[in-house]
């Protein structure tokens, strides 16, 4: 497995950043039935498998914790269609690649989560977005 | 016509169209067989709101420099990265621009007018009428403390089964706002893309039977000069947009504006929900096709992650935790 990191302490941090202003749109399913608004999530992983689909696309990362135990997640985004229009497909996400993921988890408790800021783990944007992070 | 392409984050393109209002003559198209050409790709996403802002009274339209200064506000892209406000339920999504899903990063057709609905004079739906009101809080009410019983509890659209946006009529929606028009002689096929195909005879036929229901209606099409003129009855009892009732009557009219738009006119005819019918208008941009597939049920992880978070929830509050 590669060095991947999965930190409890940054996971926690994450009800404690800074409060701002925010929009949103309105999508197939409000996402707050689906994922827990106080079950933040913060990991870099290994892309296994990327889907696509719709409504929603879903891409799935095994993650590594600091004890080296490995958990396999998959992460929701949004519909791919636009993504499609514009040349882009499940393999511009080569598998392997590492992707950092800053979402929420699902209510369920499983390990599923919403990407809310996805980025490759160089920094380097997802797609059409995300946040460049100093590493 | 004004036509500019905005370059966005490199390989997102953003196209405005701003359209004059049905002041150009319809094109004397024609497909091969002798029908008036409406067939294409086109984005049905507009910067026009369905009903107008009360304050503007029965101002009909904007300047050009007023629409095209809206337009322009409406379609600035996010600067930098998007605003959090962490830990809250408004923080739970995913970021449409990450996606290219937001609407400045797609094509948009837009024209002066200040709302797509254009009669009543006001821009705005008719008021709701008694039936309409019993019959939302009926549903209200039935589904009230049992919203997560099972998926029968969801939403339409939750359920992949239809978005309001792609029924007749079709509205510009939130994204992946595109349709697609083709024809073949007698049958004109209209599809949103995330919606299921309707494939109308124009030969002026009968409408169903009432007693059929369909999540798009039935619809039975004819033409009136460069006009497609479709009439659209039989809709499902479950599938009420705004309220509507399974006795809504659409008429689409659908004309050929010039090479690259179309204008979507309709009449919405519904005297169990409305106190008067009710009419809109907004034009079609071509855009370059395919229509991509949207195939939204069979990829719907999230209908039953939402039913197994909230049994989670309930095992949890039983347990005392």
């Amino acid at each position: 497995m590669r060095g991947i990191r999965f930190s409890m302490a940054v996971l926690l941090s994450c009800g404690l950043l800074s409060m701002v202003a925010t929009t949103s749109t309105s999508a197939h399913h409000a996402f707050a039935t689906e994922f827990d608004a106080e079950r933040p999530i913060e990991f870099t992983g290994t892309v296994t498998r990327v889907e696509l689909i719709n409504p929603h696309s879903w891409i799935h990362l095994d993650v590594e914790s600091d004890d080296g135990t490995v958990t396999s997640w998959m992460v929701e985004g949004g519909s791919p269609n636009a993504l499609l229009r514009r040349g882009i497909d499940r393999n511009t996400i080569p598998i392997g690649a590492e992707l950092y993921v800053d979402g929420y988890g699902s209510r369920d408790g499983e390990n599923k989560a919403v990407g809310v800021d996805m980025s490759f783990a160089d920094g380097s944007p997802l797609f059409f977005g995300g946040t460049q992070r100093d590493n | 016509m004004i036509r500019r392409t905005i370059e966005i984050m490199g390989a997102v393109a953003v196209a405005v169209v701003l359209v004059a209002p049905s002041t150009l003559a319809a094109q004397s198209q024609r497909t091969a067989w002798g029908d008036p050409d409406i067939s294409g790709y086109f984005t049905t996403s507009s910067v026009v709101p369905l009903e107008r802002p009360r304050e503007l009274g029965e101002q009909e339209f904007y300047s050009p420099e007023e629409a095209a200064a809206r337009a322009a506000a409406r379609l600035a892209p996010r600067e930098g990265p998007p605003e959090r406000d962490r830990g809250t339920r408004s923080d739970v999504h995913y970021d449409f621009d990450q996606f290219g899903l937001s609407q400045f990063q797609n094509e948009v057709a837009t024209n002066t007018r200040t709302s797509i609905v254009t009669d009543p004079p006001n821009g705005r739906l008719p008021e709701s009428v008694d039936a309409a009101v019993e019959r939302r809080e009926a549903r209200n009410e039935a589904r009230r403390g049992h919203e997560f019983d099972g998926p029968e509890n969801r939403s339409l659209t939750e359920r992949c089964i239809v978005w309001s946006s792609t029924l007749p009529p079709i509205l510009p929606g939130g994204y992946n706002s595109n349709m697609q028009i083709f024809q073949s002689p007698g049958y004109v096929m209209i599809q949103a893309e995330m919606g299921d195909p309707r494939i109308i005879p124009t030969d002026g036929g009968e409408h169903a039977a009432g007693n059929l229901q369909q999540w798009n209606g039935v619809s039975v099409g004819r033409w009136e000069g460069e006009t497609l003129v479709v009439e659209t009855t039989n809709f499902h009892e479950q599938a009420a947009w705004r309220g509507s009732s399974k006795n809504m009557k659409v008429t689409e009219r659908i004309t050929r504006i010039d090479d690259s738009t179309v204008e979507y006119g309709f009449t919405v005819d519904d005297a169990e929900t409305w106190s008067a019918p009710w009419s809109g208008v907004y034009p079609l941009a071509a855009i370059d096709g395919p229509l991509y597939e949207y195939a939204c049920h069979e990829g719907n992880y999230g209908i039953a992650n939402i039913l197994s978070g909230q049994r989670a929830e309930e095992a949890r509050q039983a347990s005392g935790q």
